[in-house]
């Protein structure tokens, strides 16, 4: 196989710039050409040699960790967590400290390249040459302009990945308004954890991911949430986890998961249920919880007479019970709760009765506590109606903005972009001709309540409905290794005309006519607003720590540049915003009237400190009374209309465990009846439904996230590779964790190479018997089987690809996240 | 006697290179040396293939270092730090002292049947000595280094420094012993105290080389005072193996090519009965340490049960050891050359394969490399890692053709062969017809 | 004379590996040759699986075997305690990677772990064994002291990054990588660890909280039996464990 996408040419121009910024010719060349660098020769200099640390934000997860780079004699020798960020607290995690290899990658792009080669396959080089920016910057203006021009923009896409803020993913929205495609951009969400915000939208009316206050709670029920190997923020958690295991009393943790991954090996109560039946669990300790009188009565309120009625199979009378921050209990009881015994449980989730009724006493009765989840339980057939089960707990037990509990995160007041985007929308971007066209994922459409299904973009191009895509361009996305039967991808890319925008090479590169390399996050000047962390306002910004080692340029700058060579309004709109290091020195301006804790100011106060932020959070429930902050105490009652507003943003201003936004809207709940066969009366509910599995296999199929993913470039980081630990044991390469006793029924052996398949498809990996895992299951984390990133990951090794070729593209309807672990498999030795 | 026989001196050596030299041009004299004379002979076919593997091996080898380095190794930081080229050394290094126990037999402790082979012993201990020194300088990552800074270091803590220093002594007095043996001085007092000196210097080197394992209380496969005389008690026997086969080798497998000494000792009682005496108190030695390596459950000893289930160890004691105990004792074949040939060359690969086993055995558990290293550590040595090992037997085998033809190995105190009892009073020069090769 | 020493608290520890990659980049180290590593075993059986880990960093034991089994002196003890290998006197013999019981020791001339070999991709002119572009600033390499990238053929191991430590000012009883004044003084595995496990002090000084903790929770030392008498303690509280034995392959 010959992958010369590696070998790009370099120009004389490039490889001397390179030569000077790095003092070392990291030129990828023919074949392996040492990069040389004379350690002798440098310290000639040594005694003159300073180190400088500049602020910058880790890259390798979402999470925003401040990071200090070290930097001297020009190279970067060093990344540790900032002091002064929140989040990092001086700490990184294991990615964090991968940076420098990432900015050094021999195999990283020199410059903007086209292809040469129109032959596209996993096996074609692509036959990439080197072009001038302006040259590859203009090929996709006039290519853009010429679809608009016949009528056609809504056939360019954008799909975009990790977006890290205003000067990035933030131009999206405004680039599509104004060049006219509803494709502009579509998000990677829905390959992410679409399913857990949407439980929370239905809920509690916060379409977002939670803030929690770890720090202060006594008791954690994690779900399927890998706490301790990859729920951001990760690095925070670790930093969390010493604290809270020391600290008096200890923080008790049950966890949930399907094998020993490092969190439930660490936690002190390990709950082993079946792939897709964390709902059923979850509904029985809400089960064991009223029956037993063990909910907050302060947040739920009370039966009127003040005695406990309930009592397993029996229904109620809503009017003997006055709710205070919830609605819909005696409903939610009548409708599903009452029969969720720990009994009946226990027969669906394979946990004994006996371990559901202790976790639900002390889950109820240890304060604060919380109950939280991810991807596991959500990625499933069943996965928003699993996550409304978990997430009403938190209800339940009062820890819904109480200390030690759950909050939302609130945004960053960031000051006017020089341009204001309405102006500049012209006749042909608000013509109906446009609003004609749904997106090419059918979002609004088929995907009647989700936000995106970019998984469904190959499949739907490849068939014309509701078209044909002609351009597409990816931003830190890479659904051909990580969507659902990513194989499909590869043909899809083929038809299309397909723009990349990675400073590395990579699958999508591979088909790409178009290479327009960013810089990698050390070279850049990006802001990043935060994750939800722990409520309060924060954001970051990346300040280059060299110049850029190569012919790249900054994504937003890119778009930008793209944006200028367009015609009309839209044209004098890119002009008027100039370029992204202008927009952060207006966002900047926010601060000014605002500082943050830190002092930061103004631009180039944030430059410095790298982040700005201003605690605390407004808000906070005590013993069923909301209060926000005055300055000194969470001591100003809130009106349940302010609770509305600016917590509980439901229709009720309730934690609904009825849940009008799907009740009372005629549209969905149809929809949901259709797609799931819940009756139109209960659809409201959380709920049990039994999943639904797919691909014709009999084990389990489950590929979580591992410490070391790097953010999808483990597979060329050999530093990450080697120590990438899968529980059971990696170094080389990632095993598939097996019980010895499936193994043994398939005449597999430790180590053997083993055929994994299902009806998408087959890859091959190396069994690893272990005690660890549920016999009906089996693991193999998706970190390798990459095959265009670069020399390492070239390397013969296996899995021989993508955990996500083989499962079945099917997504949760609600929400749209694609049920990556619903896939059943065979598994046969080689 | 159409070749160089028995020089004096190196000087005399050289002379005759050169004048032959001379006299046949470069392509004769090249080809002449490598046959060591116009006529096929055994040392010369020995020193030809020695010269022309050892040089291919060595060439491959030193490519391979250059190259690739340590990386041309399956040694590894995470399980097996010292493979083959190790285990090289040892073999060769107690093969080396137990030619030395041989040679002093005779020369120390007065069994004078075993004269006819004490000068080979003598050079054959020298060669496999300087053969394993030269695996293992190989192996080390700087050997140059390490003629400096193990005296400068004075570690006298370090078992490996005394091994250096033990074989080092060994090395000296062997060659100074064979010097007085090439000038046939075989009983002066300096003589005699040169062999006893040997004799105590090569326990304590052999001892020590044990000692290097025996002292590692981290690795209980290896840790004991058993593992010094386990070392001493195997040197002896593969010695014993050795200058067999290496005897049999030298005169074509046939005892009656032999002088008439040598004939007697070799179709005699006395080698067989020592040759089984030394193979038993082997067999009995292996089978100690395998019973305390079963029986315990000590944290450590695992790999002996893999060790059991191993055909290397099944052909080490079986082919290895009991065959040839059963021939060595058999009164009808004990004294017959095929079959002590047989038992001598069944002896060395048994050694061979004792030695590789149990340096891999007690590497095998990896020290705390946990999740990295599932079950026991695996080695199977690379091509580089044999070359060096054929490396080590070539140079024995082409320094055994050498020392056959010019330093008479078969001399005996007792017979004395040169035809020129006085050789210094001799006329000098071409004429001198035990030196003529050509004519 | 200080005496550095490390504390683990294994309850802390996630086994986020953090350390390990953090010891990697301060120190250039290969892809696998982990100096800091962390180590994962198993018990028994499902569902009642026992999955612990811990941290091993070398030793720096009071009595390190290591250093008695060098022929050469190169593997030697500082006088606060650290063990070093001068890279100018190894001769490459890997006598004490033999004799470390903790498998701390590295011999980096061997196969590469990943393919192609990072050494050859970033080639060294000069006598390092390769020159990775993200090595250590130049002044602060120190071959008698093993720190920085090594030449080939020596043994190479974890310095309790030495060339930090060593900075510290004298007497400091504690290495706090909290305190901006103490952050560049601590090892990197100290500076790196997220959920604050590691701790690095004086243990010749009773009053460091090393000591303290050592005390107070009760430090066990690993494979203790052996007599090397680490300067790295482990506490293990109701959370952690470290293996009374080597072994992997449980029958």
């Amino acid at each position: 196989m010959k992958l010369d996408i590696l070998n790009t040419v370099v120009s004389r121009r490039r490889f001397l710039q390179a030569t000077a910024a790095t003092g070392a010719a990291a030129a990828s060349g023919l074949g392996p050409v040492p990069i040389a660098g004379s350690a002798a020769a440098d310290a000639k200099t040594a005694a003159a040699s300073k180190t400088v640390i500049t602020k910058n934000v880790c890259n390798q997860c979402p999470a925003r960790c401040g990071i200090d780079v070290y930097t001297t004699d020009g190279r970067v020798h060093a990344i540790y967590g900032s002091l002064e960020s929140p989040i990092s607290n001086g700490k990184l995690c294991p990615k964090g400290y991968l940076g420098a290899y990432l900015l050094y990658d021999p195999d990283r792009f020199k410059g903007p390249m086209k292809r040469t080669n129109p032959r596209k396959g996993r096996n074609e080089d692509p036959g990439f040459v080197p072009i001038s920016w302006d040259e590859a910057l203009s090929a996709v203006a006039s290519r853009l302009q010429n679809l608009r021009d016949k009528g056609e923009s809504h056939r360019f896409a954008l799909l975009e990945g990790r977006g890290w803020g205003a000067t990035d993913a933030g131009l999206h929205g405004t680039f599509g308004k104004l060049y006219g495609s509803p494709n502009v951009a579509i998000g990677h969400s829905a390959t992410c954890a679409d399913g857990g915000k949407k439980a929370k939208l239905l809920l509690d009316g916060n379409y977002s991911y939670n803030a929690y206050d770890y720090a202060n709670t006594n008791y954690m029920l994690v779900f399927g949430a890998s706490f301790l190997e990859a729920y951001r923020p990760y690095n925070n958690n670790l930093q969390v986890w010493g604290h809270i295991r020391t600290k008096s009393p200890k923080t008790k943790v049950t966890a949930v998961d399907v094998h020993w991954n490092t969190t439930i090996s660490a936690a002190d109560r390990a709950l082993l249920v079946k792939p897709g039946t964390d709902g059923a669990l979850a509904l029985a300790i809400a089960h064991v919880i009223l029956t037993e009188g063990l909910w907050d009565r302060n947040f739920a309120g009370n039966f009127n007479d003040g005695a406990n009625q309930f009592k397993a199979g029996e229904t109620l009378d809503p009017a003997g019970f006055t709710e205070k921050w919830t609605k819909g209990l005696i409903e939610w009881w009548n409708a599903e709760l009452k029969d969720r015994t720990p009994k009946w449980a226990a027969g669906i989730t394979t946990i004994p009765e006996g371990d559901i009724v202790a976790v639900a006493r002390e889950l109820a009765t240890t304060k604060p506590a919380m109950a939280l989840f991810e991807r596991g339980p959500t990625a499933h057939s069943n996965g928003v109606y699993n996550g409304m089960a978990i997430h009403a707990l938190n209800a339940l037990i009062g820890s819904m903005y109480a200390e030690g509990g759950l909050m939302n995160q609130m945004g960053v007041p960031y000051g006017r972009l020089p341009a204001k985007s309405e102006d500049f929308i012209d006749d042909y971007a608000k013509s109906d001709e446009r609003k004609r066209h749904p997106r090419v994922d059918l979002v609004k459409k088929e995907w009647l309540m989700a936000s995106n299904q970019s998984q469904a973009v190959a499949a739907n191009h490849l068939a014309g409905n509701p078209y044909k895509l002609d351009t597409i361009l990816f931003y830190m996305t890479a659904p051909i290794y990580s969507a659902p039967e990513a194989r499909k991808w590869e043909e899809a890319l083929q038809t299309m005309f397909v723009i990349d925008t990675s400073p590395f090479p990579g699958e999508i590169a591979m088909f790409a006519d178009l290479v327009l390399p960013d810089h990698t996050y050390l070279e850049r000047l990006q802001d990043a607003p935060i994750y939800p962390f722990q409520g309060w306002p924060m954001t970051t910004l990346r300040v280059p720590a060299v110049k850029p080692l190569y012919d790249t340029k900054v994504y937003g700058d890119i778009l930008i540049e793209i944006g200028k060579r367009m015609k009309g309004p839209m044209g004098e709109y890119y002009r008027a915003l100039g370029s992204t290091e202008n927009i952060l020195k207006h966002i900047a301006k926010g601060f000014e009237e605002k500082p943050g804790d830190n002092g930061v100011n103004s631009f180039e106060s944030w430059q410095e400190k790298g982040c700005w932020y201003k605690k605390p959070y407004l808000w906070r429930q005590v013993r069923g009374e909301f209060f926000e902050w005055d300055g000194a105490g969470y001591n100003k009652p809130m009106k349940p209309e302010e609770v509305k507003t600016k917590l509980l943003k439901t229709a009720s201003g309730k934690f609904e465990f009825r849940s009008s936004y799907v009740q009372d809207n005629e549209k969905y709940a149809a929809y949901i009846n259709k797609a799931l066969g819940v009756p139109v009366e209960r659809v409201g509910f959380p709920q049990w439904i039994a999943p639904q599995f797919y691909g014709g296999g009999d084990l389990h199929f489950i590929s979580p996230k591992v410490p070391l993913q790097a953010e999808g470039r483990a597979g060329n980081l050999p530093h990450a590779t080697s120590i990438a630990q899968p529980v059971a044991g990696g170094r080389k390469t990632v095993y598939l964790e097996i019980h010895p006793d499936t193994a043994r029924k398939r005449g597999i052996a430790d180590g053997d190479r083993v055929r994994i398949k299902s009806s998408a498809g087959s890859i091959e990996a190396v069994a690893r018997l272990y005690q660890g895992v549920r016999p009906d299951t089996v693991i193999l984390p998706n970190i390798h089987g990459h095959w265009a990133q670069g020399r390492w990951a070239r390397q013969s090794r296996l899995p021989t690809g993508s955990a996500s070729e083989i499962i079945v593209n099917k997504s949760e309807p609600i929400s749209g996240l694609a049920a990556y672990y619903a896939t059943k498999v065979t598994v046969e030795r080689v | 006697m159409n070749y160089l026989a028995e020089p004096r001196s190196f000087a005399e050596v050289a002379q005759y290179l050169l004048n032959l030299w001379r006299r046949e041009g470069t392509l004769q004299f090249l080809r002449l040396s490598l046959m060591l004379g116009r006529e096929k002979s055994i040392a010369g076919e020995m020193w030809k293939y020695g010269v022309v593997i050892g040089v291919l091996s060595f060439a491959f080898v030193l490519i391979m270092l250059f190259t690739e380095g340590g990386a041309a190794f399956n040694t590894s930081s995470d399980g097996i730090n010292w493979g083959l080229a190790v285990s090289v050394y040892i073999f060769l290094a107690l093969i080396s002292s137990g030619l030395t126990f041989i040679a002093s037999l005779s020369m120390v402790f007065g069994f004078r049947d075993f004269y006819p082979i004490a000068k080979r012993c003598v050079w054959l201990a020298i060669i496999t000595l300087g053969a394993a020194f030269t695996a293992l300088a190989l192996e080390l990552g700087h050997p140059f280094r390490m003629l400096w800074a193990m005296p400068a270091g004075m570690q006298y803590l370090s078992p490996m420094f005394w091994m250096g220093i033990f074989y080092l002594i060994d090395l000296v007095l062997l060659l100074i012993k064979f010097d007085r043996l090439w000038h046939d001085d075989w009983e002066s007092p300096l003589s005699q105290s040169l062999s006893i000196a040997s004799f105590v210097a090569v326990v304590a080197a052999s001892g020590m080389l044990g000692l290097v394992f025996g002292s590692m209380f981290m690795r209980p496969v290896w840790y004991g005072t058993f593992t010094a005389v386990y070392f001493v008690l195997t040197a002896a026997l593969s010695g014993a193996a050795a200058i067999v086969l290496a005897t049999y080798v030298a005169y074509g497998f046939k005892q009656d090519r032999m002088p008439e000494q040598l004939r007697n000792m070799a179709s005699g009682h006395a080698l067989p009965g020592v040759f089984a005496t030394l193979i038993g108190i082997a067999l009995f030695s292996v089978l100690v340490r395998m019973w305390t390596g079963l029986w315990s459950h000590l944290d450590g000893l695992e790999s002996f049960h893999a060790l059991v289930r191993s055909p290397a160890f099944h052909f080490e004691v079986w082919a290895g050891l009991a065959l040839p105990f059963v021939l060595m004792l058999s009164p009808k074949l004990q004294r017959q050359a095929p079959w002590q040939t047989t038992a001598a060359i069944l002896v060395l690969l048994g050694m061979f394969v004792d030695r590789y086993t149990f340096l891999v055995t007690g590497q095998a558990l990896p020290m705390f490399k946990g999740a990295w290293a599932s079950g026991l550590a695996e080695y199977v040595p690379s091509f580089t890692e044999w070359m060096l090992a054929v490396l080590g037997f070539a140079i024995v085998l082409a320094c055994y053709g050498l020392g056959e033809r010019l330093f008479h190995l078969a001399a005996d105190p007792r017979h004395r062969v040169r035809t020129s009892a006085e050789p210094k009073a001799a006329p000098r020069g071409e004429s001198t017809a035990v030196h003529e090769l050509g004519s | 004379m200080a005496k550095w020493g490390m504390v683990i608290d294994l309850e802390k520890c996630t086994g986020c590996q953090a350390c390990t990659a953090a010891c990697a980049m301060e120190n250039s180290r290969l892809p696998g040759e982990n100096w800091q590593d962390v180590i994962f075993f198993t018990e028994g059986e499902y569902p009642s699986v026992q999955v612990k880990w811990f941290p091993r960093p070398c030793m720096h034991c009071e009595k390190p075997s290591c250093m008695y089994a060098c022929p050469t002196g190169a593997t030697y003890k500082t006088s606060d305690g650290v063990v070093l290998v001068d890279w100018d006197k190894c001769i490459g013999c890997k006598y004490c990677m033999i004799a470390c019981p903790y498998g701390a020791r590295f011999y980096t001339d061997e196969k590469p772990l990943a393919a192609p070999d990072m050494r050859k991709v970033f080639r060294s002119k000069d006598d390092h064994s390769w020159s990775p572009p993200w090595r250590m600033p130049d002044n602060r390499e120190d071959w008698r002291r093993g720190v920085g990238v090594q030449p080939r053929g020596v043994v190479s191991k974890c310095t309790f990054c030495y060339h930090r430590v060593s900075k510290a000012p004298k007497g400091t009883p504690d290495l706090d990588p909290s305190d901006p004044a103490q952050r560049e003084f601590a090892p990197a595995c100290v500076v790196a660890c997220p959920p604050n496990a590691r701790y690095f002090g004086d243990l010749a000084n009773p009053n460091s909280e090393v000591s303290k903790m050592i005390a107070n929770k009760n430090g066990v030392r690993l494979l203790d039996q052996l007599g090397n008498k680490p300067q790295v303690y482990y506490l293990t509280g109701s959370g952690g464990a470290v293996p009374t034995s080597r072994s992997t392959a449980k029958s």
